[in-house]
């Protein structure tokens, strides 16, 4: 598999197509990002880790000049976060190439990701999507009683050291100035942070744009299941909007638009006239 | 109606035996009207709410709403006018869709989809408005009380956020 794609970048460097391709590169600490130009010189090139590349990608095409085109080494929570940048006129990805790599199965778990491909495998066999229903982690903190919940997610908040971690890795979070550094919301100087204004927060900001990629558990370094913080809401647009994140480039987020033009399962305007009544989504 | 920005309010009741707190987000038109209505009729209601009137209910936005639980109030209610009637362009839509996916987080973070009310249509309807907070001042009193700050170690430690 890193072969096929070294193949593809060093055709892709050598024709002249690419100006550059982003990938992983294992160096002397270890694998971090690298900005391949020369195409006899891909030899360090790694899939090993894994580690979401969308972010860098709008800084290197930031920092490049407008003719510049990058190729980017993508898993499927790659594209995924690509496309919401475009959207959201981050990036510009007609300037982008997707070199597709499958996460394996193992991955997969890892990330408990249900989509681990992109729209087009360049490398790498699509191996099937993680069963969240078997999950120990899941059933505690998303299928347990109300208060065994409350009390899980407030052990797991109370732990956060308030170092941004999640919100420096998150691919489509990049907002600035950024409404957790603001003093007026979030009360400067407390850790652990409150509950409701950052982690509820910064879940509500990219509740819509989420792409499941799992880096902002990765970067986290305490623990927290950030990850299954963002399942519900990602499951509920799927439910009543048929909209995931990332796998349309063209649809705009449906909470950005009425109930016309987006109805919520199908119902354009619906009837409920007070949630007290109305049964949400659990 | 008054506009209570002092978050001394809410502190000062933190320690009394009063039911729950409620904060009621009203646009100024159905909502407002509505729920001024109810106390001009001199409705029987719960007076535990304060409101804060908007121009229109898609002027709160989900940082607010958290921002209210994290000040300790207990039940947040946002009203607005009927999803066809909104003088601004179907902004209570908008409203409507985000206050949805809020009650989905608060719901699976054990909080509670039943602590956010969104209600629509309040119009010249101040019974409707009266019935309303009747039914959430109930739903609220069989749920723990917030308190100000989740995560202060004495709240997590001590057990000092239940008071049911």
């Amino acid at each position: 598999m890193l072969d096929t794609v070294r193949k593809i970048a060093k055709g892709l460097l050598g024709q002249g197509t690419m100006d550059g391709v982003l990938g992983l590169a294992v160096g002397d600490g270890g694998v971090s990002p690298r900005l391949f130009e020369d195409p006899g010189d891909l030899g360090s090139l790694s899939l090993a880790s894994k580690w979401p590349l969308a972010k860098i990608a709008v800084t290197v095409l930031g920092q490049c000049p407008d003719a510049y085109r990058l190729a980017v080494v993508c898993r499927g929570c790659d594209e995924r976060a690509l496309i919401e940048l475009g959207k959201r006129n981050r990036i510009d990805t007609r300037r982008l190439h997707v070199i597709g790599v499958a996460c394996s199965g193992e991955q997969a778990e890892r990330c408990l990701c249900q989509q681990p491909w992109p729209s087009r495998v360049d490398a790498g066999v699509r191996a099937q999507g993680a069963d969240l229903s078997g999950n120990d982690q899941v059933r505690q903190y998303l299928d347990s009683d109300r208060g065994v919940r409350l009390e899980k997610w407030r052990e797991a908040f109370s732990r956060c050291i308030k170092c941004y971690g999640c919100r420096n890795a998150c691919p489509v979070c990049n907002c600035s100035p950024c409404r957790l550094e603001d003093g007026l919301w979030v009360n400067r100087g407390e850790i652990a942070p409150d509950m409701f204004s950052f982690h509820l927060t910064r879940a509500m900001h990219v509740a819509d744009a989420c792409v499941a990629c799992g880096a902002c558990q990765d970067a986290c370094p305490v623990g927290i299941p950030l990850m299954l913080l963002q399942l519900p809401m990602r499951a509920e647009l799927h439910r009543s909007y048929q909209y995931e994140a990332g796998t349309e480039s063209e649809r705009h987020s449906p909470l950005l638009s009425n109930y016309i033009d987006e109805p919520a399962g199908g119902i354009s305007i619906p009837d409920w006239t007070d949630s007290l009544r109305k049964n949400h989504g659990s | 109606m008054t506009v209570h920005s002092d978050p001394g309010i809410v502190q000062n009741r933190r320690d009394s035996e009063h039911g729950p707190k409620i904060l009621v987000f009203a646009c100024r038109w159905c909502a407002g009207i509505g729920a001024d209505g109810a106390g001009r009729q001199r409705l029987p209601l719960p007076a535990d709410f304060r409101v804060i009137a908007v121009e229109c209910a898609s002027r709160i936005d989900p940082d607010t709403v958290l921002k209210s639980f994290s000040e300790g109030v207990d039940g947040v209610a946002i009203l607005g006018c009927h999803l066809d009637g909104c003088r601004y362009n179907r902004a209570n839509h908008a409203t409507a869709k985000r206050m949805a996916l809020l009650s989905t987080l608060l719901e699976s973070v054990g909080i509670g989809a039943d602590r956010l009310l969104t209600s629509f249509g309040t119009a010249h309807e101040g019974h409707q408005f009266a019935d309303l907070m009747r039914r959430f001042y109930e739903r609220l009193q069989g749920m723990p009380q917030q308190c100000r700050f989740e995560t202060d170690p004495q709240a997590v430690s001590g057990g000092g956020v239940d008071h049911a």
